[in-house]
């Protein structure tokens, strides 16, 4: 890889004893939406705001361009950033709030208004443009922070969980409104969320956070289709993990043993094991319901139908609960009722198999 | 998959610890530093110095500490300060309960009326009030006047510079304080509390002593503590309000400095105050403070 | 039925009674003020046998009376002033420092409030004969700033910790330095906070008499010290029109502090 835009080396943050992250790194090239995506309490905004500037990292670097931005005070490092608070100058109008970076970087007059306008236009808020943060909805003044954290035209923008006080409908319209502006300004953006779906709809690449470190890099595909760990596995999407035992390796395709004493052949291995305990993880969607006599045996306990979908759960003999999801054309005769005994069948090709720590 | 676990190594491969990045963000102490620095020279450095005084003058020894504890007229005006603290801490909480009850209670208007009555008599020149009283409690004033006019009394009751005088020009200025905290635990209390008490079977007077008042105790031994401790250290008042026989510590340290020059004295005296409040507001911390939560 | 005023049955009447009777209790000695200062009698007779302004001219005319007013404006201003100063700075550390030992500064910063003030006045009396600054402006200043700045102290990191730090944080992102960010921001964010630590700050200064006793001079004092010694001559009309004025003063305040809450709250 040629030098990247933005890298982060290895950094570490302690508060006291607590470590909040430890060994984060990552390079970003420019133009690039990035999400970090993780469980609350994973290093997610502690990561961003050592990039901002306003966390000092205990070890490790932060550069741009292959330069050191450490040294550099926040105010210039020319990062634009929403929050997920609403932090628009109470004091101000609309127009002023946007207005303000410019105006602490002594900007010609003309070109403020001009650049107010656009930002403005930009947001789609040129009629509230005298109105203060107080009289606006919290979709408006988000879209607003977002205005102001553009109108210096940074070079990183920054979005720490910014729609997660807004509600559904808002929070869609606003992650198009996001996407629509990623591609209008080519700005290069890190935004942190909990919510996988928002991740996926939004981000080139995501970086899932877990304790305080990275647990996979990729698309959303990449998580989804290969995920690195069972943590991956169970964060991105839906997903059953059965306990199982590795009966026999051959060039990393096992036979393994179900809770229920059911043997499957064929399951990857991915280098991941020889033999012995093990996981496999299987998509609900990757999981049919048959009438044959193979496959796990259990009876439906729950069955909801969900326009495209229907979504069973089955407990199997063992008691655990397995989520099934089959698509309406794939159904052949009626759909299995609650209390009905049927069978799990899956291609071996589509478990992932883990091997739990 | 190769890429994903590559990406999984990042995590194990930090077999080198990077070097610490040098501190460079300040911690924000430095604003603090005027403050500190004006509270250090010209608070702690002086109280200090006058306590100081206490040990060493005229001599170094405990003399001071003696003199204070062992003389009668010195014990008798610690006696005068802790009587005339605990009576005035007993009546404003006497009166003061009804008081805050009456505005938890009352309708709107009234209670707001009589809320700001309270507030303007709190705001109002300490030495304001303190004239007024003075006016009202002479044998000839209008007190007394009023008593001999209604035929209850024959000759005027003594209440300038007495103890009593004190006592109710006190509670004058305290009384607003027990309100103020009583405010609070008062708004606290629901009345479907009382509602469920009296379906219980419990008369007015019930409830009362036994719901109303303990959940009210919290807020009472609250404020009557600070009325206290206020009263401990009060000056003008009872100089002006009472006699020489009533004096308390507050005065007497004012006389040892002003009159007699004693400045060994007046430090052990401070000391004593200063000892007596400092611990009742430990005592205040450790079991009211709404932060550690204790009342619930 | 004890908190619903219309089902406290025999207990309203006792309870009106009481409240009736303390709110008496401490409405009169104003009243009583503010009449006397009108009584024609110096010897404060009442009910007055009749009405008169002509204490109210003579306290005016008085260029002591005016001269200590004229004293206390300018403790109480200095005050202010150097109290809100200092208690922003102190502010700041408290909610936005990153060091240990913050609450315990917090702390330290009120213990002037629950030291009784006679205790004060003459340590600081003490160390001003010292220094040989008694009886001067500056003592005055000083004294009464140590009251002050604990009030100061907790309205402005209230104020503060009621305001987010991410907006200074927004601030600074857009390009202010930290102290830019502070008082193009976070100043305006708080302004109640300033204005109520303003308030309180001056009112200490206004009101206290303790210290002040030990601060003054015969040619330097405050309205309350001069007060206090008219107080320990005689019961003159004049204090009552001084009172009167106060009290007066003491109501408009509590008029303009109401409204300007109401303009908070909005
Ligand atoms: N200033 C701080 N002091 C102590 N612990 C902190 C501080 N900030 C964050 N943490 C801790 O660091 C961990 C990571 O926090 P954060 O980065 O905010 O997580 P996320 O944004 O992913 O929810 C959490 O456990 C949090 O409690
Ligand atoms: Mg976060």
């Amino acid at each position: 890889m040629t030098q990247a835009f933005l890298e982060l080396r290895n950094i570490r943050k302690n508060f006291d004893s607590f470590t909040a992250i430890d060994g984060v790194s990552l390079q970003i090239p420019r133009g690039e939406f990035v999400t970090f995506l993780g469980p609350s309490g994973s290093g997610k905004s502690t990561t961003l705001y050592v990039v901002a500037g306003f966390i000092e990292p205990s070890a490790g670097e932060v550069l741009l361009n292959g330069r050191s931005l450490l040294g550099v005070p926040p105010n210039h490092r020319d990062i634009g950033m929403v929050f997920q608070r609403y932090t628009l100058f109470p004091h101000l109008t609309v127009a002023e709030n946007i207005a303000f970076p410019l105006r602490v970087r002594r900007r010609p007059k003309a070109e403020i208004a001009a650049k107010v306008d656009e930002m403005l236009r930009l947001v789609h808020l040129s009629a509230m443009r005298d109105r203060k943060p107080a009289q606006l909805s919290g979709g408006q003044q988000q879209r607003v922070a977002l205005a102001r954290a553009l109108a210096y035209d940074p070079q990183i923008l920054l979005m720490d969980e910014p729609l997660s006080a807004l509600d559904k409908k808002l929070r869609e319209d606003l992650q198009s409104e996001i996407k629509r502006i990623h591609a209008e300004t080519g700005v290069t953006v890190i935004y942190v969320t909990h919510d996988q779906e928002e991740a996926l709809r939004l981000s080139d690449r995501i970086v899932l956070f877990n304790h305080g470190g990275i647990e996979q890099i990729g698309t959303g595909e990449d998580l989804y289709q290969r995920p690195a760990s069972a943590f991956a596995a169970g964060f991105i999407g839906n997903s059953n993990f059965i306990d199982i035992e590795v009966l026999e390796n051959r060039n990393n395709i096992g036979d393994v043993r179900c809770p229920d004493g059911s043997t499957l052949s064929g399951v990857p291995l991915m280098g991941r094991t020889q033999t012995g305990k093990a996981q496999i993880m299987l998509r609900p969607e990757h999981i049919r319901l048959t009438a044959e006599a193979e496959g796990i045996g259990g009876h439906v306990t729950d069955a909801a139908f969900l326009g495209d979908v229907m979504a069973h759960t089955v407990l199997t003999g063992w008691g655990q609960e397995i989520m099934v999801r089959t698509p309406r054309q794939m159904f052949m005769g009626p759909p299995a009722g609650v209390g009905d005994a049927v069978r799990l069948g899956f291609a071996p090709a589509d478990a992932f198999l883990f091997v739990p720590h | 998959m190769a890429d994903a676990i590559a990406v999984k190594g990042v995590r194990a491969a930090q077999a080198a610890p990077p070097p610490p990045a040098p501190r460079r963000l300040r911690n924000g102490f430095a604003p603090a530093v005027p403050g500190l620095a004006f509270l250090l020279l010209c608070f702690m450095l002086p109280v200090l110095a006058l306590l100081l005084r206490s040990l060493t003058q005229p001599q170094w020894g405990l003399q001071n500490y003696a003199a204070l504890l062992a003389t009668s007229t010195y014990a008798n005006v610690l006696f005068n300060t802790f009587a005339v603290a605990g009576l005035v801490t007993g009546i404003s909480a006497l009166l003061g309960l009804p008081l805050a009850w009456f505005l938890a209670v009352a309708p709107r208007f009234w209670s707001q009326l009589v809320f700001g009555i309270v507030i303007l008599s709190m705001w109002t020149n300490l030495l304001a009030r303190t004239y007024a009283w003075m006016v009202l409690l002479q044998d000839t004033g209008i007190i007394n006047n009023f008593l001999i006019w209604t035929g209850i009394i024959q000759n005027p009751l003594p209440l300038f510079g007495t103890m009593a005088g004190v006592v109710i020009g006190m509670v004058y200025i305290m009384l607003p304080f027990m309100v103020l905290s009583l405010r609070g635990p008062l708004a606290a209390l629901d009345a479907s509390l009382f509602q469920a008490a009296s379906l219980c079977g419990a008369s007015r007077v019930q409830a009362f002593t036994q719901v109303f008042l303990p959940l009210l105790a919290p807020g009472l031994a609250a404020g009557g503590l600070i009325i206290f401790v206020m009263s401990l250290g009060y000056y003008i008042t009872p100089s002006l309000l009472g006699g020489a026989q009533d004096m308390m510590l507050a005065e007497l340290i004012a006389q040892l400095v002003q009159t007699l020059l004693n400045w060994g004295l007046a430090g052990a005296a401070s000391f004593l105050l200063l000892v007596l409040t400092l611990s009742l507001y430990a005592v205040q911390i450790r079991y009211f403070s709404p932060r550690r939560g204790k009342e619930g | 039925m004890l908190m619903d005023f219309a089902r406290l049955g025999w207990m309203r009447w006792l309870l009106c009674a009481t409240a009736g009777a303390c709110t008496l209790f401490l409405l009169a000695p104003l009243v009583l003020l503010i009449a006397l200062s009108f009584d024609s009698s110096p010897w404060l007779q009442f009910p007055p046998p009749g009405w008169t302004l002509q204490w109210y001219a003579q306290v005016f005319h008085d260029p002591d009376w005016l001269a200590s007013f004229i004293t206390s404006l300018e403790v109480g201003s200095c005050v202010t002033v150097l109290s809100v100063l200092l208690g922003l700075l102190c502010g700041f550390a408290i909610t936005r420092g990153q060091f240990r030992g913050r609450e315990i500064l917090r702390g330290f910063f009120l213990t002037p409030m629950i030291l009784p003030s006679i205790v004060l006045g003459i340590a600081l009396y003490s160390a001003f004969l010292w220094l040989h600054i008694a009886g001067s402006f500056a003592g005055f200043v000083i004294a009464h700033l140590v009251l002050a700045l604990p009030f100061s102290v907790v309205a402005i990191t209230g104020a503060l910790e009621q305001t987010d730090k991410s907006l200074e944080d927004a601030a600074m992102l857009c390009g202010a330095g930290l102290w830019e960010a502070r008082v193009r921001v976070i100043l305006p964010a708080i302004r109640h906070g300033l204005f109520g630590a303003a308030l309180f700050s001056f009112l200490t200064s206004w009101d206290e008499v303790v210290v002040a006793i030990f601060m003054a001079s015969p040619t330097l004092q405050t309205l309350p010290v001069r007060m206090l010694g008219e107080l320990r001559q005689d019961l003159s009309p004049d204090i009552a029109v001084v009172s009167s004025l106060l009290v007066l003063a003491t109501a408009l305040l509590m008029g303009l502090a109401a409204l300007f809450q109401k303009e908070s709250a909005r």
